[in-house]
């Protein structure tokens, strides 16, 4: 359990360390939505077993040079295509590159680019909701329509065509080019989220009280708007990661994505799918990875939709 | 409800503009010049003149979007850059090949989400659901390729190879051209994997809303009427409980059929099919910007097809729509 909660704190950041506060100071009143929600959060199994996977991976992708047992890029011509065995526990590639050590650097890419795409949209979709939402008129209408233009493409599409116009790199670039494509398609699904909550939200009598007091608008989407559309919020952007992560691993499969050395789980699954006939293994755990990864992650999204928000089950 | 269709189908002309106009300053945009794919890096300047002329390269860029948008319209979609073939052409022969792959993959989700989600609504937390609901949550994590290739190395590699692991056989009738392998039972072989490959990651999405909204919907007063009627549990489920509940199960399938569009790519890609898809990724690696245009056209504008007749179906299934 202990480990449920961490998670939360992974996830959540600060927004969990108020529930120590309200409840100290609440005392004998009900406690905050929000240490509702984390009780409701530890108390379902799928939602810890999520968040457990979702921890040890951020621990494999932070310290996968300590834990990796060879580079991920040096290959050895002697010793192609190895079975698994003690010294290569996964196996070696066509170039005779450890396995292993490319599943656990793989990681590295996978979680940087589901983590930081999403966020990227966020930063962007989020404010984009609320001053449509909350200001309406011709400001809503041009930020609708151009949520409506990326929504006319299927989304693997834009993606492919923003990574043709970006030109897919290796390395930290490559990454980022990646983000980028990602956070593009996904803005929309943010900025709609927001606007709808603010749309229902700039009625509520009161908004109309911060604004007869003076209130300046900023401050009134720092302090009652956003706080209000929250849950959602969190709970897409956990649910949000999983996609950008399978996103990402079909772009790399269909060549588009970080380009190699760098590893990659997508690219190497479609390296190796050449090579099934007679070494099966190497497709496999790149594919596994993919697998074990967004699972985590939906797990815990699930949970924590089911916690902070029973309307949206 | 011809008005309905009618208001719809103009409602999308805009939208398809709207694609074109993105289509083509995406490809503007492109880094390197389609002249070097044209003419290889040997070339002199007039060569160079010579083919930015042909193909139009040398005009502004919105004038350049008009000739294109004018010829498009007439069903000149371009040559291929490398190839010379006519782009319509190829598109349209790539077509049949996909949309016998989307629409079987949606059958093969119908098939194992109604079902499923009947039986976990029904029986909410016991076995059955449980297993019904872990079973999508896998479903819905695993990616498309990784599916494809676990079906790969099960039925291509194992069990003595009896299914086809890339190449395609043609339904009769479909051959695009004079040499090609035509036969249904081929044709099944060859599209069985895939299909259940894009399939399946839809199936889990269906039977998690459907399961979500079943739950909904036979909780509500008009299916317990139905029941003190004294109907039996048959048509009370499938009559009055699964076709509401499916409404808003449409709504999520019409968001998932970008997803949809991707997976065909990628299990193309993985299977080695002669659809859009690996027709799409080969012009990418190519740098055939007619292609790729091509390519993107009809992807776009399929997946607004799409989503219209999935706003169609609404009026099927609940005709409050077709009055509004």
């Amino acid at each position: 359990m202990a480990n449920g909660t961490e998670s939360v704190r992974t996830v959540v950041g600060d927004a969990v360390l108020p529930v120590g506060i309200a409840v100290a100071e609440g005392g004998e009143r009900s406690e905050s939505p929000l240490a509702q929600a984390v009780r409701r959060l530890r108390k379902s199994t799928t939602a810890v077993i999520g968040g457990l996977v979702v921890v040890i991976l951020l621990v494999v992708a932070l310290f996968a040079d300590v834990l990796a047992p060879q580079s991920p890029i040096a290959s050895d011509q002697t010793q192609t295509f190895a079975r698994p065995s003690a010294e290569h526990p996964l196996g070696t590639d066509q170039l005779g590159r450890d396995m292993l050590s490319r599943v656990i650097h793989g990681t590295r890419i996978s979680l940087a680019v589901g983590v930081s795409s999403v966020m990227l949209a966020l930063f962007l979709g989020v404010p984009l909701g609320l001053i449509g939402g909350y200001y309406g008129g011709r400001t809503d209408a041009v930020i609708m329509r151009l949520m409506d233009l990326i929504l006319a493409f299927p989304i693997y599409l834009l993606a492919i065509i923003l990574m043709i116009m970006f030109a897919p790199t290796a390395g930290p670039i490559g990454t980022m080019k990646v983000v980028g494509a990602i956070a593009i398609v996904r803005i929309p699904i943010y900025a709609r989220l927001v606007r709808g909550s603010v749309l229902s939200i700039r009625e509520k009598e009161y908004i109309e009280a911060c604004r007869a007091l003076g209130v300046g608008d900023p401050a009134i989407f720092a302090r009652h708007v956003l706080p209000n559309c929250l849950a959602p919020i969190i709970v897409t952007t956990t649910l949000g990661i999983a996609t950008a992560i399978i996103v990402e691993a079909t772009l790399s499969f269909l060549g588009l994505g970080t380009q190699p050395p760098t590893p990659s789980w997508g690219w190497d699954l479609k390296a190796n799918v050449a090579f099934i006939q007679a070494n099966p293994w190497l497709s496999l755990f790149p594919g596994l990875a993919i697998f074990v990864t967004v699972l985590g992650f939906n797990l815990f999204g699930d949970g924590l939709r089911d916690a902070l928000d029973p309307r949206l089950k | 409800m011809r008005v309905y269709i009618l208001k719809r189908l103009i409602q999308i002309v805009p939208t398809i503009i709207m694609i074109t106009f993105v289509v083509f300053l995406m490809m503007q945009s492109i880094p390197g010049d389609p002249v070097v794919a044209l003419l290889g890096d040997a070339y002199t300047e007039e060569d160079a003149v010579r083919a930015r002329e042909a193909y139009g390269l040398d005009q502004p860029v919105v004038v350049q979007y008009g000739i294109w948008l004018g010829k498009l319209v007439q069903g000149d979609w371009g040559a291929s850059i490398l190839t010379g073939r006519p782009v319509l052409e190829d598109v349209l022969v790539r077509l049949p090949v996909t949309l016998e792959l989307i629409v079987l993959s949606m059958g093969i989700a119908l098939v194992i989400a109604i079902p499923a989600a009947i039986i976990g609504a029904l029986r909410q937390n016991t076995w059955a659901d449980y297993t019904a609901t872990s079973v999508a949550m896998i479903g819905v994590s695993i990616p498309e390729f990784f599916v494809g290739v676990l079906l790969l190395l099960a039925f291509s590699i194992g069990l003595d190879g009896i299914l086809p692991s890339s190449g395609w056989v043609y339904l009769p009738g479909t051959c695009p051209n004079m040499v090609c392998g035509v036969s249904f039972w081929g044709n099944m072989q060859h599209v069985l994997m895939p299909a259940v490959a894009l399939g399946i990651g839809r199936a889990a999405i269906l039977t998690r809303l459907l399961r979500a909204s079943m739950l909904e919907v036979i909780r509500t007063e008009y299916v317990t009427t139905a029941r003190a009627k004294g109907l039996s549990e048959r048509p009370v489920v499938l009559k009055h409980a699964l076709k509401n509940a499916l409404i808003p199960a449409v709504t999520v399938m019409g968001l998932q059929v970008g997803f949809l569009i991707g997976g065909a790519i990628v299990v193309e890609t993985l299977f080695a099919m002669p659809g859009l898809g690996t027709f799409g990724i080969d012009a990418i690696i190519a740098r055939d910007y007619q292609q790729v245009q091509g390519f993107a056209l009809i992807t776009a504008i399929a997946f607004v097809v799409i989503n219209l007749l999935v706003d169609l179906t609404y009026t099927f299934l609940d005709p409050r729509i077709r009055y509004a």
